[in-house]
This record gives C-alpha cells, structure tokens and sequence, in this order.
C-alpha cells in the first residue's frame, strides 16, 4: 500500500522535482549544477514586456472561454435534466463527444472553420475553441450536481408560484454552485494548459503562455522558462486545492437533503 | 385571519402510465372549506390524483374544476395551490423565516407584510422561536410545521398534503393531527389529504375517499363508511369487521339471513332474495348470551386466539361454518377466556349492514 502510493507520488513528482529548481539559478543556464540561488530569473519574467502579454492573453483567453463554457454547458446540463430517459442519453453523448475528438483533428477543423469566418489570430476564435472544450466539462459536472437535486426542491418552489427562471435563480442555482464552480475550475484550467488548438488559432498578438513557453523553448534555454512553467504549475495547484475544498463543501449539503 | 376556500371538482379523470391503468373514471365533489381525505393502500392512486390536483401530472382523460373553472392543464405557479410534500421539500440552503417568506417574496409583497404574515403564520404553528434556523437543524416534526406555514403563508384556495405526518412517530403524529385539525377551522380553507393511515383519516376529516386500484370505492363521512360500507374492500379496509356470507329469503316477517350457521330475520334488508354479505364490527358483538347481553342472534364458538389491549381483549373465535369471527370484549366485562375454550357470542341484529346497501339494516 505505502510502497505503491510512493510509487506513484515518485513518477508524478520527481521530474518535477529535478526541473522546477533550476528556476532559483544564479546563473543563466538551464542545468545543473546550479551557480547559487537567486530569484533573478523571477525578476527577468515580471519585467519582460512579451511574457507579461503572454500571460494577459493565457488569462484573457481563459476566463473568457469558461464564461462561454459555463453558459453552454450549463444550459445544456439543465436541458439534459429535463428530457425523458432516452433522449437524455444522446443529449449526453453528444455534450460530451468533443472530450472524445483528439485535438489535433478539433485544431485542424477549427483552424479551417475560423479561417472561411476571418476569425483566425483572434481572441474570440481561441474564446470559442476553448469553450468548446470546457463546455462538456462543465456540462458534465453541473449535471452530476442537478441529479444529486431532490425533484421535490424544484416543485415546491413551482406550487409556492416561482416561474421557471425564479426557480432556477432561487432554488437551483445556489444548491447546484459547487457544480458550476468545479466545471468552472476545469474549463479554466483546460484552457490556460491547452497548446494544440492554441498553436493553430494564436496570432503573435494572442499568444497565450503555454505557446510562449514553446517558442522560448527553441529560442533560448533560460532560467526563465521554468520560472513561468513553476507558476503555471502553481496556479494549477491552487485551483486543484479549491476543487478539493469544494467537494468537501458540497458533501454536506447532498447528504442532508 | 382566515383563508379564501375553493371547490374541487374531479370529474371523471383517466391516467394511464404507459399500458397501465392508475386512476379510473375517478369523480370527486370537494366543496369549500371541506377536509377530505384520499385513503387507500400503496399504490392505489392517492399520489398521482394529489399530483394531478396540484399541476404535475396530465391526465389522460377527465378534468379538474377549482369553483367551476376548468384547470385541468393549468401549470403549477398558476393553480395558487399550497403544497405540502411527503419530505416536506424545504429549501436547505434558506432559514426557516426565508422557506416560509419564499412564496410571498415570489408574489413581490412588500417587504413588511412578508414580516408581519410570515411571522403570523409561525406562531400559528408554533415555531416563533425558531425564525433563523436552517432546515437541517430542526426536528422532523418542526421541519413539518414549517412545511405546513410555507404552504399556508399565501392564503391558497387549497392545501393539498400528501402523507404529512409519514415521517413522524405516534405521538408526535397524534399531536400534529389535532394542530392540523386547529389549524382548517381558523383558516376554513379547503385540505386535501392523503394518507394510507386509517386512523388519522377517521380523525381528521370531514369526508374519506376509499381508494383501490386506481377507483374510488367510496366517498363519504368517516361514520358512514365505517358503518354502512359501500364494499367489502371498504368493511375490512377501515378497522376490523366480520363478514358473513350467505343468501336472503323470504321468511314469515320479511327477508331472512342464512349463512355461517345462522339463520335470522333482517327486516331492512331491502330485498329478499339473492346473495348477500352482511357486516357486523367486533365491537357490536359481545361474549354471553342475547339474553344478557341484549343481543338478538346467539351462537356458540370455540376461542382461537386472544389479544389483550389493556382496556380491552380482541377474541378471535371460530364456530361451524364461520372459520373467523372477532368479538371485542371490555376489560371488567366478564371473566378472560382460555385459548381453546367454548363461549357463547350474541350480537344484535340492527348493527349488522349490509354490505352495498345505503341504509343501515
Ligand atoms: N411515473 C410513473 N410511471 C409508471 N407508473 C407509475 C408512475 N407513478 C405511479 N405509477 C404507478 O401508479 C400506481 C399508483 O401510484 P401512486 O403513487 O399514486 O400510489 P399511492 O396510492 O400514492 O401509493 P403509496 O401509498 O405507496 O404512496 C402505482 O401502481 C405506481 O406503480
Ligand atoms: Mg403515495
């Protein structure tokens, strides 16, 4: 048991391990060994114009696509709830089957799609591409939560006179936030890691991080590479930390009802 | 304070789910102001005509009047019925105060009426003290209050419940029965109650509807179901009976009763031939003979099994060509039988009904 937990904590750790002290190196090379610790690399990102834009784009791209996403995926997850069985089970097919597509084949579709619109190198056309993959994440979770939903909760507040929308706003929106949230958090995230739909849409001015990183990484090895990929690393991190925090949250409240 | 009441009129309403056949041909007057209650064993139809009533299931045939109006495809926000749920159905992430403004607030009345009418109704059932608590931190029996003053809180037409009292124990139920009772005289709004619990049925309403597979057996006041049976459903449905099973013929003085071993005038039987079920409760018959017990029809059987209730013991007996016949007998009234014994049983002939019949024998 111990050792097999090791196990897997080495493999998924140690690369990590072995790469993320070099972004403390006093010197300007990406090996070991280190020539003293510093956080003058730090310093070298906050202060590089194209990294900082990088990072405005990654963040731009990312918060816009979960907002999209959460829309879609949301009203997709409520509409699924409301179909009989059957149709229910190809609504949810057909919501998830994007996670299903690899993204080299979604990259290239889309790189075609947004070029016949004039859309490529835009912003919107990343918002859209991501969407498209955070919807079904959202979707997926928001519909786990509206199952975990006692029906009763919803026709209580129809008898007591609530329309449909004051339902939702009043009823099944805060009982069901965790669920956005945690599709929320994976849309996010999904966007700001994502590189290979990233690579066809991006024009130099969109950029997002992870195709910055990429660049640099045939430009020049600097310390400054694992300095970004830390805080990349780092943000994810935290955001994993919520989703675990919100799923203990969320516990209570499908076992009392 | 008192509430508007409607009238309900069924009439005649079919559901079908798929081939199966739930509610049949299904008509009910309930007038205003009236406390009626759906009785019947699981899976006779109770939830899904209360379903009906309340906007959530269509019908396949049929429709539902509230004062002459045609509500049969109504929507539930717009019937301004008040609901109260098997589970109760409160909103757990609201305090008690929000669960019972929720339906004023939905109406945009003004922010101090909500307080002063959701205030009145917490006191009408008597949770004032407990305005700021969460669902989860209440007692079964309070989360049912506050269920009932939600679904009270609008002044509906009419309350529909379906099996309020389910989750809560004995005493408790007993209790809330009364409050519940309370509770439709200040208000004289119109209950519609379903239950599959007898004696809270006979307790608390003004009329039962016997239902079973998906028909009402009868509709009537707890006394005249209990006493003059429609069928033989509704006789051994409602409290313990005994039946007796034979034909009428014409005798001397009128139709005469054979059957069971017995033979015995039945002046009002109606008829005086053919067959026929007659009704008599355990508690009309007595142990002794008529002479001492003001009986008219006496006969002798042997004590199968006794139960003793404090107050009183439950015989069950059994003679020639009756194998079951139950006989309550009071405690002090007379001597306690061994299983195994041979008594004499006497009954009189005007409690026995007959069973179909509309007027007593
Ligand atoms: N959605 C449904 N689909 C198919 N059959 C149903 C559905 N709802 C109810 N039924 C059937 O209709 C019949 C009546 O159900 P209903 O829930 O009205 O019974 P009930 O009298 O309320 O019983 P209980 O006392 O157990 O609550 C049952 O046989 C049930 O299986
Ligand atoms: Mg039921």
């Amino acid at each position: 048991m111990a050792l097999s937990v090791g196990f897997g904590l080495a493999f998924l750790i140690v690369p990590l391990a072995i790469v993320m002290p070099l972004a403390f190196n006093g010197g300007s090379y990406l090996s070991y060994p280190l020539e003293g610790l510093s956080l003058r690399w730090f310093g070298a990102v906050l202060h590089n114009p194209p990294w900082l834009a990088a990072i405005a784009n990654s963040f731009r791209v990312a918060l816009g696509a979960t907002a999209l996403a959460l829309v879609v995926g949301g009203l997709a997850a409520i509409g699924t709830m409301a179909s009989r069985r059957l149709t229910a089970i190809v609504l949810w097919a057909l919501f998830v089957s994007p996670l299903a597509v690899p993204s080299i084949v979604m990259a290239v579709a889309l790189y075609f799609a947004f070029a016949r619109l004039g859309l490529n190198g835009t912003y919107l056309s990343l918002v859209i591409a991501h969407a498209l993959l955070g919807a079904p994440l959202v979707f997926v979770s928001v519909l786990n939560s509206l199952r975990g939903l006692p029906p009763e909760l919803e026709q209580a507040a129809a008898s007591l006179g609530a329309s449909r929308w004051m339902r939702f706003r009043t009823v099944i929106l805060p009982l069901t936030l965790p669920g956005f949230l945690t599709g929320a958090i994976f849309a996010f995230v999904m966007s700001f890691d994502e590189v290979v739909i990233a690579l066809f849409l991006v024009s130099p001015e969109t950029q997002t991080l992870p195709i910055a990183l990429f660049a640099a990484l045939r430009d020049r090895l600097e310390p400054t590479l694992v300095v970004v990929a830390l805080s990349l690393t780092l943000l994810s991190g935290l955001l994993i930390f919520a989703l675990a925090r919100l799923r203990r949250s969320a516990a209570p409240l499908g076992k009392d009802q | 304070m008192s509430g508007a009441a409607g009238r309900l009129d069924i009439v005649g309403i079919d559901k079908h789910y798929g081939a199966f056949h739930a509610l049949r041909d299904v008509s009910l007057s309930i007038g205003r102001g009236e406390f009626v209650t759906l009785l019947g064993p699981s899976g006779s139809g109770k939830t899904t005509l209360l379903r009906i009533l309340a906007g959530f299931e269509t019908v396949t045939g049929g429709q539902v009047l509230l004062d002459g109006r045609d509500i049969t495809s109504l929507i539930p926000e717009r019937r301004d019925f008040g609901l109260v749920f098997q589970g109760y159905a409160l909103f757990p992430h609201m305090t008690v105060f929000d669960n019972v403004a929720y339906p004023l607030r939905v109406r945009r009345v003004p922010r101090a009426e909500i307080a002063r009418r959701v205030g009145e109704l917490l006191d009408l059932v008597q949770l004032s003290g407990l305005a700021g608590r969460r669902p989860a931190a209440l007692s079964g029996g309070q989360q049912q209050r506050v269920a009932l003053a939600r679904a009270l809180v609008f002044r509906p037409e009419v309350l529909l419940l379906d099996e309020p009292m389910s989750a809560l124990d004995k005493k408790l139920r007993g209790d809330l029965q009364q409050e519940l009772r309370d509770i439709h005289r200040v208000l004289g709004t119109t209950f519609v109650n379903v239950t599959h619990d007898q004696e809270e049925a006979m307790h608390m309403s003004d009329r039962i509807a016997i239902m079973n597979r998906g028909v009402i057996e009868q509709f009537g006041t707890p006394a005249a179901l209990y006493r003059r049976p429609a069928s033989r459903f509704v006789a051994d449905f409602l409290g313990k009976s005994n039946i007796l099973e034979g034909v009428l013929e014409a005798g001397a003085g009128g139709p005469c009763f054979r059957g069971g071993g017995l033979a015995f005038p039945v002046p009002g039987a109606g008829r005086s031939h053919g067959p026929v079920e007659l009704m008599i409760r355990p508690e009309d018959a007595a142990l002794g003979p008529a002479a001492a017990t003001g009986g008219d029809v006496e006969f002798t059987a042997r004590v199968c099994e006794s139960t003793y209730s404090g107050d009183r013991t439950l015989y069950t007996l059994a003679a020639p060509g009756l194998d079951r016949f139950l006989v309550y007998s009071r405690a002090g009234g007379g001597a306690a039988q061994d299983i195994g014994a041979t008594v004499t049983v006497s009954f009189p002939i005007r409690e026995c009904a007959v069973i179909g019949a509309s007027s007593p024998v």
